[in-house]
């Protein structure tokens, strides 16, 4: 295959997965109306389908309704908001939240589509070259950072410039824990590309959500952190914080905000399933040779799919059944215990792996080893932390 | 071109024929004059025309510069390349010092491409994370922090233009004339002239980008090969960085080590001998 033909299957790919993403993240949204309705008792959104048709279609056309009035709105900008910045920031969002995907696999791989294209299978996934795939997916995600703060000082507004800084101080304490939670997948499989990782879960059969449960737990927190949700969605506090670093934003660009706060949910949920849950390995359905034909294709990357939508469905439970984290609480859980346990849980799977080098078969001590780790940190937490913070200043003399 | 080697020494040009017939040395000079032109000195005046300096001289540069591999990895380097020779001479130019960073951060994400682009994938990536990442994100704090409306005048001028222009571009000029000297695989002549150093690269290079930029580096191309082109190269880079360099990399955290204890000393004294007047002020 010639350079063309590798950037013209690159091409394809990108539209397929830009253009999936993007309508995924629109119709997640009525998917999380939907659970917020059926949780709070009401109906939800259920009227638009076709229009000037009495077909309603359970409301799914409700996703182009809010899209074309985010479109039509007006876009105003504020006579006082700096506005290379002010318009820069939403592009350097969603520019980083996309820009993920492009080492994030799909699927496992499709047969080869005949003789243009080459006789080897085709990657489902967009640059199948890259060997840094998972600390690439780091770098983007700590670029995401950018918009928040850069959002927040442009809009030249003190709720805003302090809402950035909020949110982008919870974004950087937490990408330790991801990263940490991150590295002891990385130590168990031994590299860094994400379809090696779920081909290492495929061929032992044992996800790593049940070899290091300490791990799965930081990273879980630290991702719902990290893509700004509730409990830890202080970024976009509406109620008490007046939204943070989006205050000033109307129009298209809050809709790019918002597109890049959903996008980032997905990317966790994604990545979730892929560390931690297999990716797209199921027992009995999904054996892991390497020659498929088009059906195991098809059902690889269904099991990937439906993977993430669970997950992606637990985010919305959280959101609409736990309240928010206070701010002082919210910084010590990062620091105080998210990092010492990812920490830990890097220390055991690297002894545990160690020591359970030579054996092979079933890992069964190492296993309950670390599902004891994660029950002896439960407990150690829940006596050291205190059930109430008291927050108020130490009075003087 | 000059053929240094066919010519014999009595005939060989004087350096100021070298200089002014060589397209790398007028570049050079207007990348000089250009630069002073658009730093911060006090004024603004000639700043266009300093921008434009910088535009012919980068538009002589590209067109000096060999074409070395297909058009697409080319046009890729080219617009990386600018990108980033651009993004730095903002970096250096705007007033303001938080478009200062954003474009510093610009001109990281190009550095990561080009690193990228000869396939030196973990260093792109540890580019991105380290610099953009970690340190620009600090300075942005510290610059939001620090309220750039309150600066005084001379804060924001640079000093010394006129000597950082020229020191900085004959720096960059030697480098650029000594790499290319080292990749256009014409031998170093014996006998060295002034301005020899002038005649840079050589159209006979090999036709990848990233074999030239590695044989600058001195390696062979079959260690190339078994290194960054290999299947799996950066559990290759992590062996040696935790084999042979495990000594280096274990003072470096040593050293980080003895930082962030460092740190910690100062914020605990600092709260001991001030804690009581912030929660004092805090409470009024």
């Amino acid at each position: 295959m010639t350079i063309e033909h590798v950037t013209v299957e690159a091409l394809i790919k990108i539209v397929i997965l830009a253009s999936g993403v993007l309508a995924g993240a629109a119709w997640l949204v009525l998917v999380e109306r939907w659970m917020a309705a059926w949780i709070q008792m009401r109906r939800g959104p259920n009227r638009v389908g076709i229009p000037w048709t009495n077909i309603r279609l359970f409301g799914l056309g409700q996703p182009v309704a809010d899209g074309l009035k985010f479109i039509f709105k007006e876009e105003f900008d504020p006579a006082h908001v700096s506005r290379g910045i002010y318009t820069l920031a939403p592009i350097i969002m969603l520019v980083a939240a996309l820009g993920v995907f492009a080492v994030v696999p799909f699927g496992s791989m499709i047969p080869s589509l005949g003789h243009w294209m080459g006789t080897e299978p085709i990657d489902l996934m967009i640059a199948p070259g890259i060997d840094v795939g998972i600390i690439y997916v780091f770098a983007l995600s700590s670029l995401a950072v950018y918009g928040v703060i850069l959002g927040g000082w442009a809009s030249n507004n003190k709720y805003s410039l302090l809402g950035g800084l909020r949110s982008s101080a919870q974004l950087i304490a937490y990408e330790l824990p991801l990263g940490l939670g991150i590295l002891g997948v990385v130590l168990a499989t031994g590299s860094l590309r994400l379809d090696a990782i779920i081909h290492a879960q495929a061929t032992t059969g044992w996800w790593f959500v049940f070899t290091q449960p300490l791990g799965f737990v930081v990273f879980v927190v630290a991702a719902f952190a990290e893509a700004g949700r509730l409990p830890f969605d202080l970024p976009e506090c509406e109620q008490e914080l007046v939204e943070g670093y989006h205050t000033e934003y109307s129009g298209m660009k809050l809709m790019l905000f918002l597109t890049a706060e959903f996008i980032h949910m997905m990317t966790a949920s994604v990545l979730i399933a892929i560390l931690f849950l297999g990716g797209w390995h199921v027992w009995g359905m999904t054996p892991p040779e390497q020659e498929i034909g088009w059906g195991e294709a098809i059902l690889r990357v269904a099991v990937l799919f439906i993977k993430t939508f669970g997950v992606v469905l637990f985010f919305m439970l959280v959101r609409w059944t736990w309240p928010r984290f206070r701010y002082d609480q919210l910084m010590a859980l990062g620091w105080k215990v998210m990092i010492p346990l990812g920490i830990l849980n890097l220390v055991a799977v690297a002894v545990l792996g160690e020591i359970s080098r030579d054996q092979y078969g079933m890992p069964w001590g190492s296993l309950v080893a670390s599902w004891g780790l994660l029950m002896a940190s439960w407990l150690a937490v829940a006596w050291v932390a205190p059930a109430t913070t008291d927050n108020r200043p130490e009075t003087t003399d | 071109m000059i053929a240094i080697a066919t010519i014999p020494p009595h005939e060989l040009p004087k350096w100021y024929e070298i200089v002014l017939t060589s397209p790398f040395a007028w570049a050079i000079g207007l990348v000089m004059v250009g630069l002073w032109l658009i730093l911060p000195r006090g004024n603004a005046r000639g700043r266009w025309f300093g921008a434009l300096c910088g535009i012919v001289a980068i538009g002589l540069l590209a067109w000096h510069v060999p074409r070395l591999c297909g058009w697409l990895d080319e046009s890729v380097f080219d617009g990386l390349a600018i990108t980033v020779v651009v993004a730095c001479g903002a970096t250096i130019s705007v007033r303001n010092p938080l478009y200062s960073a954003i474009w510093f951060g610009l001109a990281l994400v190009g550095t990561a491409g080009l690193f990228l682009l000869i396939g030196a994938q973990f260093l792109s990536v540890a580019t991105i994370t380290v610099y953009a990442g970690a340190i620009l994100v600090t300075v942005l704090f510290v610059i939001m922090l620090a309220q750039p409306e309150g600066h005084a005048y001379y804060d924001r001028l640079s000093w010394e233009a006129l000597l950082s222009a020229v020191t900085g571009t004959i720096l960059v000029g030697m480098m650029t004339s000594v790499i290319g000297h080292a990749t256009s695989g014409a031998p170093l002549p014996g006998e060295r002239t002034p301005g020899m150093a002038l005649e840079i690269i050589h159209p006979r290079g090999s036709d990848r980008l990233a074999s030239v930029s590695v044989a600058a580096a001195g390696i062979a191309e079959e260690d190339r090969e078994a290194g960054i082109l290999a299947e799996e190269h950066v559990a290759g880079f992590g062996r040696e960085l935790l084999g042979r360099y495990l000594i280096a990399m274990q003072v470096a955290g040593a050293l980080m080590l003895a930082a962030l204890v460092g740190a910690m000393a100062i914020v605990v004294h600092g709260r001991r001998t001030d804690g009581r007047q912030a929660i004092r002020i805090g409470n009024m």
